[in-house]
C-alpha cells in the first residue's frame, strides 16, 4: 500500500503546480470532487478517480503532510527540483465516445530542466576504423584526418583508444588518457588498408578497450566507421551491441559510401542507444565525426527509458523519435530505450495511440514514466511521470486546433513511414506499388521544399520501375535524408 | 472511419495524415492564395542595386529583430536564426513559417504560404521576396522577387495587404 501511495502525483491529480497556494488547492479540489462524485449524474467515471482526488486533497491540504510529501518528491528527483523537464502535447484533449476505435497522438519533448547545471563528463572513447581494401585512398585518408582533429579537440582527461579491423582486428592505440597527442597522431597516420571486412572483430576489440576504463562517471562510447558489408556475423554483432547497451556503452555507427548494410548499422546503434549516420562522400567524415564527439561531450543524462503504462483498451501502436533525428523506436515490454540526453539537443518523440471505445467521462488512458541517470549530477537516478487523461464526450468533440508542433513533426514522420513502406513493398516484389509510393513521397517532399531529396525519390522511382530493384545509393539517400527532415528546414523552393 | 480525399484509403477517427499518400486528412488540401487586384497594390518598384549592402560586412550580429503587425498591434520577437520565413502555416504541405500571418487575416489579405524571408548577413538584415503571389513592398516599393534588400529600423513592409513595421533595436535601448 505504501509504495502505491508514493506512486501518486498528488499535484497532478489536482491539476495544480507544486507552488499552488492553499486556496488554489481547495478550489481545485472542490471542482474535481463535484465532477467525480459517485452521485454525480453528469459524468460516468470510475469511483477510483474520486478516491484519488480525496487522497490527494487529504495530504496537500494539511501543511505538515504536504511538507513531508514535498520532501519525499524531492528525494525521488521529482517535483520542482527535477533535473529533467518535459512537455507533453496531445493532438486532441477530447475524444468521441461513439467510435469503436480511434487514434490520438502524443508529442513528448524532453530536455534538461532550466537552471539544472551539469559538468562535462570525461569521455571514454574508442574509434573502430575499417581498414579493409575498399577503404584505400580518399576514404581512409579522410578518416585519419578526422581522427587527428578529434585528438586536438579532446580534453587531457578524456580516454581514447583506436582499433582497426579487416579480417582481424588490431589495437592501434590502447585506451589511455590523451597525454601524448603527437605520438597518437603518428600511430593513426601509419594505418594502411588491407583485407576484408569483419565488423564483429572490430566491435569486440573496441569494446575490450572501452572495458578497461568503463565506469558510470564517464561517457563510454564506441564509434564505428565502415564502408562495407560484413558477412555472416550480423547476429553476433547485434548481440554484442545489445550487451554494450546494457552496460551503458553507446555505439555510433557511420557508414561511408553506398555499399554498407544500413539495416545492420541502424540496429547496432539502436540496440546500444547510439546513432547511425550516412556519409555520402569521404569529405563529410570530419564534420560528422566532430559533431558526434562534441555531442558526447554534452551528455547530460544517460540510460533514458520511457515506460508506457497503458490502461485497458489502449495501445501505443507506433513510436518515433523526432529529435535529434527521426527514427522508429521499438517498444520492448512496454519500455522504450532512448539512450542519452544532451544538454544542447532536446529529445522529442511521437506516440501514436489507439483507443478502444469508452463510455463518456474522463479516462486515464496512459501513464508515461521516464527514468534516467543524471550523469552530470553524479548519476543521480531520476524518475518523473505524467498521466494522459482525456475526456470522452457523447457526440462529436468540439473541434480544436491541433498543436503546430504535432503537425510539423507528424508530417515528416509520415514521409519517413511512406519511405519504410515503399522498401517493404519492394521486398515483397510489389514493384508497381513501391514505384507509386516513391512518387507520392516525391510530391510530399516537393511540397516541403526538399527539392533535392524529392528528385532523389523521383529518380529512384524511375529506376525501380525499369529494373525492379532499388539502388543502394538511392535507398540510403532517401532513408537518411527523410530521417533528418525533422532537424532543420531547408526550404529551397517557394510558391 | 474517415476516408482520404486523395487516395480513398480509410483511417480511424483522429488520424491526421494519410499513411498511404501523406495528405493532411482534416482539410484534404491547402487553401490557395488568390491574387489581389493589381490596382489595390502600390506600383513603384524598389531599385535593388541602390540598397545593396556595402556596410553588411560587420562581424557583430545585429540587434534582435521584432515585427509589429500594424492592423492588430501584435508584436513578434523573431528567432535569431540565419533565415526567417514569413508566410502562412499550411500543415498539409509541411509549411511552418517562423512568422505565421494566418491569425492576422493573412489568407484574405493575399499573403502567400511562402511569402518572403529575412536573412541575417553580417550585422544587417536583408529581406527577400520569394516569388509570392501578391508581392512584398518595402516602404511602398515593390521588391523584385529573389533580390535581397537591406532592412532598417522603422521600415515598413507590406505583404499583400498586411502592413508590418520593422523594429531593430535592443529592448534595453528603447528605455
Amino acid at each position: 500500500m505504501n509504495a502505491q501511495v508514493e506512486d501518486k502525483d498528488y499535484y497532478a491529480i489536482l491539476g495544480v503546480p507544486q507552488s499552488a497556494t492553499e486556496e488554489e488547492i481547495k478550489q481545485a479540489y472542490r471542482t474535481l470532487a463535484r465532477r467525480y462524485h459517485p452521485d454525480s449524474r453528469t459524468e460516468n467515471v470510475p469511483t477510483t478517480l474520486f478516491h484519488e482526488v480525496q487522497a490527494a486533497y487529504a495530504v496537500l491540504s494539511d501543511p505538515a503532510r504536504r511538507r513531508a510529501y514535498d520532501r519525499r518528491l524531492a528525494k525521488m528527483g521529482i517535483g520542482e527540483q527535477a533535473a529533467i523537464a518535459w512537455d507533453i502535447q496531445l493532438s486532441q484533449t477530447q475524444l468521441s465516445a461513439q467510435y469503436e476505435s480511434q487514434v490520438f497522438y502524443v508529442l513528448v519533448e524532453i530536455r534538461p530542466a532550466a537552471g539544472s547545471k551539469g559538468e562535462r563528463l570525461p569521455l571514454n572513447l574508442c574509434l573502430v576504423i575499417d581498414n579493409s581494401t575498399s577503404m584505400q585512398g580518399a576514404r581512409l585518408e579522410h578518416v585519419k584526418r578526422a581522427a587527428h582533429q578529434i585528438i586536438d579537440e579532446l580534453d587531457d582527461s578524456d580516454i581514447l583508444g583506436v582499433v582497426t579491423f579487416n579480417d582481424r582486428a588490431e589495437v592501434v592505440i590502447p585506451a589511455r588518457p590523451l597525454t601524448n597527442r603527437i605520438h597518437t597522431k603518428a600511430k593513426i597516420s601509419s594505418i594502411i588498408a588491407n583485407g576484408g571486412t569483419e565488423i564483429l572483430r572490430g566491435l569486440q576489440a573496441g569494446l575490450a578497450e572501452i572495458e578497461k576504463h568503463r565506469s558510470p562517471q564517464v561517457v563510454n562510447h564506441l564509434i564505428l566507421l565502415t564502408d562495407g558489408q560484413t558477412y555472416g556475423d550480423e547476429e553476433d554483432c547485434l548481440a554484442v551491441a545489445r550487451l554494450a547497451g546494457s552496460q551503458r556503452i553507446g555505439i555510433s555507427a557511420m557508414g561511408i559510401g553506398e555499399d554498407w548494410n544500413d539495416e545492420l548499422l541502424d540496429q547496432i546503434a539502436n540496440q546500444s542507444g547510439g546513432v547511425s549516420a550516412y556519409i555520402a562522400s569521404p569529405g563529410q567524415v570530419r564534420t560528422l565525426l566532430q559533431q558526434r564527439v562534441r555531442g558526447l561531450g554534452t551528455v547530460f543524462a544517460q540510460g533514458l527509458e520511457l515506460t508506457l503504462h497503458c490502461s485497458e483498451g489502449v495501445q501505443v501502436e507506433n513510436a518515433f523519435r523526432a529529435l535529434p533525428h527521426l527514427e522508429r523506436l521499438t517498444v520492448t515490454n512496454g519500455t522504450i530505450s532512448l539512450g542519452a540526453l544532451q544538454t544542447d539537443a532536446p529529445l522529442s518523440l511521437m506516440l501514436e495511440v489507439g483507443v478502444a471505445q469508452k463510455p463518456p467521462g474522463e479516462h486515464r488512458l496512459l501513464r508515461l514514466e521516464l527514468n534516467a541517470e543524471i550523469s552530470a549530477q553524479g548519476n543521480r537516478r531520476e524518475r518523473i511521470w505524467r498521466d494522459i487523461v482525456l475526456s470522452f464526450v457523447p457526440g462529436e468533440p468540439t473541434p480544436q486546433p491541433v498543436p503546430a508542433a504535432i503537425l510539423g513533426t507528424l508530417s515528416k514522420i509520415t514521409i519517413y513511414r511512406m519511405q519504410e513502406h515503399a522498401w517493404e513493398s519492394l521486398e515483397r516484389g510489389k514493384v508497381k506499388e513501391a514505384t507509386r509510393q516513391l512518387e507520392r513521397i516525391a510530391t510530399r517532399l516537393f511540397d516541403l521544399g526538399e527539392s533535392q531529396l524529392a528528385r532523389s525519390a523521383m529518380l529512384e522511382a524511375g529506376r525501380i520501375a525499369r529494373s525492379g530493384i532499388s539502388t543502394p545509393k538511392g535507398r540510403k539517400e532517401l532513408k537518411y535524408g527523410t530521417r533528418s527532415l525533422t532537424i532543420a528546414p531547408r526550404r529551397k523552393s517557394y510558391d | 472511419m474517415i476516408e482520404c480525399p486523395s487516395c480513398g484509403r480509410k483511417h480511424r477517427p483522429g488520424t491526421l495524415f494519410c499513411s498511404e499518400c501523406g495528405v493532411y486528412l482534416p482539410t484534404g488540401g491547402p487553401l490557395r492564395t488568390e491574387p489581389l487586384p493589381e490596382e489595390e497594390l502600390p506600383i513603384s518598384r524598389a531599385n535593388p542595386w541602390a540598397s545593396e549592402p556595402a556596410q553588411g560586412r560587420g562581424e557583430t550580429p545585429p540587434a534582435p529583430l521584432r515585427i509589429e503587425v500594424v492592423s492588430t498591434g501584435r508584436i513578434i520577437q523573431l528567432p535569431s536564426t540565419p533565415e526567417i520565413h514569413i508566410g502562412r502555416l499550411d500543415a498539409a504541405h509541411g509549411i511552418f513559417p517562423d512568422l505565421d500571418l494566418t491569425s492576422d487575416g493573412g489568407l484574405e489579405s493575399g499573403v502567400s504560404r511562402h511569402h518572403c524571408k529575412i536573412h541575417q548577413r553580417g550585422s544587417t538584415y536583408l529581406v527577400e521576396d520569394v516569388g509570392s503571389a501578391n508581392g512584398t513592398f518595402l516602404n511602398g516599393q515593390r521588391l523584385t522577387p529573389y533580390l535581397p534588400h537591406v532592412l532598417k529600423n522603422g521600415d515598413e513592409l507590406q505583404l499583400g495587404h498586411i502592413l508590418l513595421k520593422v523594429i531593430i533595436e535592443n529592448p534595453s535601448d528603447a528605455q
